[in-house]
């Protein structure tokens, strides 16, 4: 049943490329949609939170290899693959409003949708190769979307922004590669059985101390470029001013929580020991890169930079709760990637929306834009209250917890990371208030927000909302299964 | 029905309201937008009311009751759940906040009449009561974050309120932020509570922190210390105070409501309600009580130079707020209550008068420029006269009780306390000084021509909209007055809220008379059960004396005030000249926001630039040209294939890793 979950968006992706160029948004809107009922109703059939794990399938794909197509759900995955099927929706419908994809529709479609395949796909592997697999996939139709169809600024072509994006990721995805057939032979010289990729096999297995501490940086490295956590986000500003607004708010809102999502699925139950040992290293990179994100986030006049460099601190928060190990970091920390994509997709959509009404993308010019526009204003204050973790809103349980946990390890690092949400108080609200309020330039088009746009827009602002009142739906179904992977690190070493 | 569900009510009625304005804002008449509005607070109020009887119908040792709708969130050991606590000190708040927040909006039905965002006024007035109300009422420390927060955020909301004027939208931000560092500090103090105690619910927190800690432990000292930070940044006090006075921004009855009456009184709320805490850390409420102390010094200084009328109101809530934290950091807690309920009266009154003043005004707040209002608003004039009376502390009036009440027991304490009490009378000469500088500078006289303009035409005089502050010019949308603006004190809604509030700053203070009754102390008891400081009591002749003392130096303030600026004129400029640098230093208000602008903000920029500028390009860009080249120069090997074609290009890539993975797994296998 999984599989039909996973591929239905690209079933529906390959029908968009057999329909009239004009209508190839339907068959994928409808793709988008059927993927979140299906992924709504696997959540609504969903047991008590100990089951683990409350889905799964598993066929033999290469014996010979050991590489099985296994795909499952459970406490860890659950509410990211419900966010990626959220996502997706808004997503392709602004798309389809704004007429992306001019010029080959099909493929644009095509390729929006092969990417929430790949997606979904990263979520539910439960082989390790078959995680890598997937990881590779998913970049490769954004590398299409923003390279065909992105745009060229200031010199940087969207071609070479894409291309340098690419090939420092599959850098990155093949260091991971390496570790994870090398991890799959560790485990067969280890317990003496056959050679598999299971990861639950895998952890049963363990792996010796001196292989988990090589390996461990090269899943590291891979995620890291991938989320991306300084100094490894070289890629990030060319490729996000590039990339067309639909697709950047799916990449940043979606696939950079996969390699934050690998550590906690991956790296953490099969290295427990590298885990544990290079913790203090790997929080440093994290509260690096809180601080690195939020500063530049200070500077910055483009709505995308201050987006990206704010994700970027954003996941050195996330980072920070996982390796807190402990259970309420890491809880928070998987909590706090839900919310993050949930602000984002907004954040990013209601980017173009502003665009729109003033030229422009820079905080430069524009200002005053709720004059007419009260309820504009009010969803971008509702976003951008979240995106700075006003107590009251999901994100900041999140960041409790993440601190919770990041305190028990280390108070300094605690501190030091708290001081971030000082910072991204400013920059986020100095976002909203230089588009929404202080004076309008004339030029600027304070339009009320379309009816249409709303609809795509406020649902998930809603989730917000509802997660505001009760984040322990949430919290209350991913718990146990994050505990359980705290605890093995902890009983590891 | 329970004092809990009452409780609830309490909260339910102006989130209610506000909403309910949010959401029909296209449909609803402006006048039922303020006439839901304030009706929702009224509700509030009544709910209150049913809360307190409840709570009286127990007997004194159960009063208190805490009740939960769901859990909120929880992980491992941690729960917190969507839980109020209410005991005599939550209902002693909800009642203050609840009475004069309605009045306020009472006045402010009128006084924003000719405002084009009336609406979206109530909506957010509203959304403030709700806020402040769930900080009060909040059952644990993460939920008392998020009211914390919330009443930042209307704060925001609502100095922003002319959101095009940029001089209002920068004071938004800035109170904001300060704000958040206030968050902070309480969310480290709730985690390092959590990690101490295991627990967050007010009630488990204080009945176990006695067990867990020794007087004056590190771990325990910390925790006050950073619950001060956020006391501090919401209360205006010292170093956190800046935004305050630039908070005058906002519309004048939300400067009345938050940054008098209700907002700016929640750290001290904080202390008395963490109490427990700050009794087994006593140097940590040395540090409330000295810092408090500070900030009335210090304020007092600026309220005496500045002339922006709101501002010389603005600085005198932080001195009196200097005064409460003075109160609940020495033990004093049900005086520290009682003060800030008389304070809630008489400063909401005197920001009202201020309004009607600047309505008449035609939106100038310089006090230079006013003259001989008492006889083009007189009833105005009254109002003025009589909430500086309780300002200044003039016998019988409430703040005069209320102060004095603090300052008698920081005597009592004895000690060093004593240098606390004699700097609290210090700052009460200048209260009483500053007070009526403004009665006595914008009263008498002979009227100015806006003032004049009222009495021979009657009607307001209607300038050309300006900024206040920076005096360029804007358009009738942007801020107070709007276009048909004719409000002054004839307006109903507005005499009307002036009238009770005035009342009840002339005989709140009859509710604390030494000897006679004590209302507040003995509803507060059980709240305060248990502290050996709240059974302090000085004895009544000693309190009758402080009494004494403090009407004689509100009525020497006074009549200094009248000698400097109605008597001789000259002497307060000759002062002026003859000690410069000091008055330099008052009017620049100590240099305050020159400092943290030197010591926080410019660093922070620095570092963004330096970030920018030399990490991002060759550090991080470094990695990543490194990373492609190398991949590049690999790729030109099979130059013919790459073709131009950035894609095929791409391809390849992706073509070429999965085949090093097969070449890897065949290989091993």
């Amino acid at each position: 049943m999984l599989s039909v979950l996973l591929w239905l968006p690209l079933a529906f992706g390959i029908v968009a490329l057999l329909v009239p160029a004009g209508r190839a948004w339907i068959p994928a809107l409808a793709g988008a949609i059927g993927t979140l009922v299906v992924a709504v109703v696997f959540w609504a059939g969903w047991g008590s939170p100990g089951e683990v794990p409350q889905y799964a399938e598993s066929v033999p794909w290469i014996p010979e290899l050991g590489i099985s197509y296994s795909l499952a759900i459970d406490g860890l995955s659950l509410f990211l693959v419900l966010l990626t099927a959220l996502a997706w929706v808004p997503a392709v419908a602004f798309a389809a409003s704004r007429k992306a994809g001019e010029g080959r529709e099909r493929l644009f479609y095509f390729m929006l949708m092969l990417g929430e395949s790949a997606t979904l796909g990263a979520f539910l592997a439960s082989d390790l190769i078959l995680f890598v697999l997937f990881f590779d996939l998913m970049i490769v139709p954004f590398y299409f979307l923003f390279g065909i169809w992105g745009r060229d600024r200031d010199g940087v072509g969207a071609g070479t922004a894409t291309m340098r994006m690419i090939i420092y990721t599959l850098v990155g995805s093949l260091l991971m590669l390496v570790g994870a057939v090398a991890l799959g032979f560790a485990a067969e010289d280890a317990s003496g059985k056959e050679l598999t990729f299971e990861i639950a096999e895998l952890i049963r297995r363990g792996i010796p101390d001196s292989t988990q501490y090589w390996i461990f940086w090269l899943f590291a490295l891979a995620f890291f470029i991938k989320m991306p956590l300084f100094p490894f986000n070289g890629w990030m500003p060319d490729a996000y001013r590039a990339a067309p607004l639909p697709a950047l708010a799916l990449f940043s809102a979606v696939l950079s929580k996969v390699g934050a999502y690998g550590f906690l699925r991956v790296v953490l139950p099969v290295m427990p020991d590298a885990a544990e040992l290079f913790q203090t290293a790997i929080l440093i990179f994290a509260v690096a890169s809180i601080i690195y994100g939020s500063v530049i986030a200070f500077t910055k006049i483009d709505l995308r930079l201050i987006i990206g460099f704010s994700s970027i601190a954003q996941l050195g928060f996330i980072t920070l709760g996982i390796f807190a190990l402990d259970d309420t970091g890491a809880s928070g920390a998987l909590f706090q990637m839900v919310n993050h994509g949930l602000v984002v997709v907004p954040a990013i959509l209601i980017v173009g929306l502003i665009a729109e009404r003033t030229g422009s993308e820079d905080l430069g010019p524009m200002g005053g834009l709720a004059k007419n526009a009260p309820i504009l204003a009010v969803i971008f204050l509702i976003v951008t209250m979240a995106t700075l973790a006003l107590p009251g809103s999901p994100n900041f349980i999140g960041e409790f917890l993440i601190l919770n946990g990041t305190f028990q390890v280390s108070v300094a690092i605690a501190i030091v990371a708290s001081s971030g949400v000082a910072l991204a108080a400013y920059y986020a609200l100095r976002m909203y208030q230089r588009t929404m309020h202080d004076p309008l330039p004339p030029g600027s088009d304070s339009r009320e927000i379309s009816l249409r746009d709303g609809l795509i827009v406020v649902p998930m602002v809603l989730v917000l909302v509802v997660l505001a009142f009760a984040p322990q739906i949430v919290l209350g179904e991913t718990g146990e299964a994050v505990a359980d992977v705290v605890e093995k690190v902890g009983s590891a070493g | 029905m329970t004092a809990a569900s009452w409780a609830w009510l309490v909260l339910l009625f102006p989130l209610l309201g506000s909403m309910v304005i949010a959401f029909g804002f296209r449909r609803l008449p402006a006048r039922t937008t303020g006439i839901i509005g304030t009706a929702a607070i009224g509700l509030a109020f009544v709910a209150g009311v049913g809360s307190l009887f409840a709570l009286l119908s127990e007997p004194s040792e159960s009063r208190y009751v805490a009740s939960s709708l769901w859990e909120y969130a929880g992980v491992g050991e941690l729960r917190i759940d969507l839980g109020l606590y209410v005991d005599p000190l939550a209902v002693f708040m909800v009642l203050v906040v609840t009475g004069v927040s309605f009045l306020i909006h009472f006045y402010s039905t009128a006084y924003m009449e000719s405002d084009e965002g009336y609406r979206r006024f109530f909506s957010y007035l509203n959304f403030f009561v709700f806020s402040m109300l769930l900080l009060v009422l909040a059952g644990n420390f993460v939920l008392l974050i998020v009211g914390w927060a919330f009443v930042g955020f209307a704060s925001y909301a609502l100095i922003s309120f002319w959101y095009r004027r940029t001089t209002a939208t920068a004071a938004g931000m800035k109170a904001f932020v300060i704000n958040v560092v206030g968050d902070i500090g309480l969310v480290l103090a709730a985690i390092l509570i959590f990690r101490e105690l295991g627990v967050l619910d007010y009630r488990a927190v204080f009945e176990a922190a006695p067990e867990a800690f020794t007087t004056n432990e590190w771990t325990i000292v910390a925790i006050c210390l950073l619950l001060l930070v956020g006391a501090f940044a919401k209360s205006a006090q010292l170093p956190f105070h800046t935004w305050l006075a630039d908070a005058m921004e906002g519309p004048t009855p939300v400067s009345s409501l938050i940054h008098a009456a209700t907002m700016v009184t929640a750290g001290v709320y904080l202390v008395a309600r963490s109490w427990t805490l700050f009794e087994l850390a006593p140097s940590a409420a040395d540090v409330a009580a000295i810092v408090g102390v500070v900030t009335l010094l210090v304020a007092g200084t600026i309220a005496l130079v500045v002339t922006d009328l709101k501002r010389i109101i603005a600085y005198s809530t932080m001195s009196q707020i200097g005064y409460m934290f003075l109160a609940v950091g020495i033990g004093a807690y049900s005086a520290g209550m009682f003060h800030l309920m008389t304070h809630a009266f008489f400063k909401a009154l005197l920001f009202m008068a201020a309004g009607s003043v600047i309505a008449v005004m035609a939106n100038n707040q310089n006090i230079d420029r006013m003259k001989g209002l008492g006889t083009a608003v007189p009833f105005t004039g009254a109002m003025l006269v009589i909430g500086s009376l309780a300002l200044a502390g003039f016998p019988l009036t409430s703040g005069w009780f209320s102060k004095d009440e603090i300052l008698d027991y920081a005597l009592y304490r004895g000690d060093w306390y004593t240098w606390l009490a004699i700097a609290g009378y210090v700052g009460a000469l200048m209260t009483a000084l500053y007070a009526f500088r403004i009665v006595f500078r914008i009263l008498p006289g002979r009227p100015c021509p806006e003032a004049a303009e009222l009495i021979e035409t009657g009607h307001v005089a209607h300038g050309e909209p300006v900024n206040p502050v920076t005096g360029a010019a804007e358009d009738y949308e942007v801020g107070y007055p709007g276009r048909d603006h004719h409000v002054a004190e004839q307006a109903r809604g507005m005499r009307i809220g002036m009238g009770v509030l005035a009342i009840l700053a002339l005989v709140a203070g009859f509710l604390q008379v030494p000897g006679v009754t004590e209302v507040v102390k003995n509803f507060l008891e059980p709240t305060f059960e248990g502290s050996p400081l709240a059974e302090l009591h000085p004895p009544v002749g000693k309190a009758w004396l402080g009494l004494f003392n403090g009407g004689v130096i509100a009525v020497v303030g006074i009549a200094l005030a009248w000698v400097f600026w109605v008597r001789r004129p000259a002497i307060p400029e000759a002062l002026q000249t003859r000690f410069r640098p000091l008055y330099e230093l008052f009017l620049h208000k100590w240099y305050f926001d020159e400092l943290i602008d030197l010591l926080i903000v410019r660093p922070v920029k620095a570092l963004g630039q330096f970030a920018n500028r030399v990490i991002e390009p060759f550090v991080v860009g470094g990695i990543v040209t490194g990373t492609t080249t190398l991949v590049r120069s690999a790729g030109s090997l099979v130059r013919d294939l790459q073709s131009g074609m950035i894609r095929a290009y791409a391809a390849l890539m992706v073509l070429g890793t999965i085949l090093l993975v097969l070449y890897l797994l065949i290989g091993a296998a």
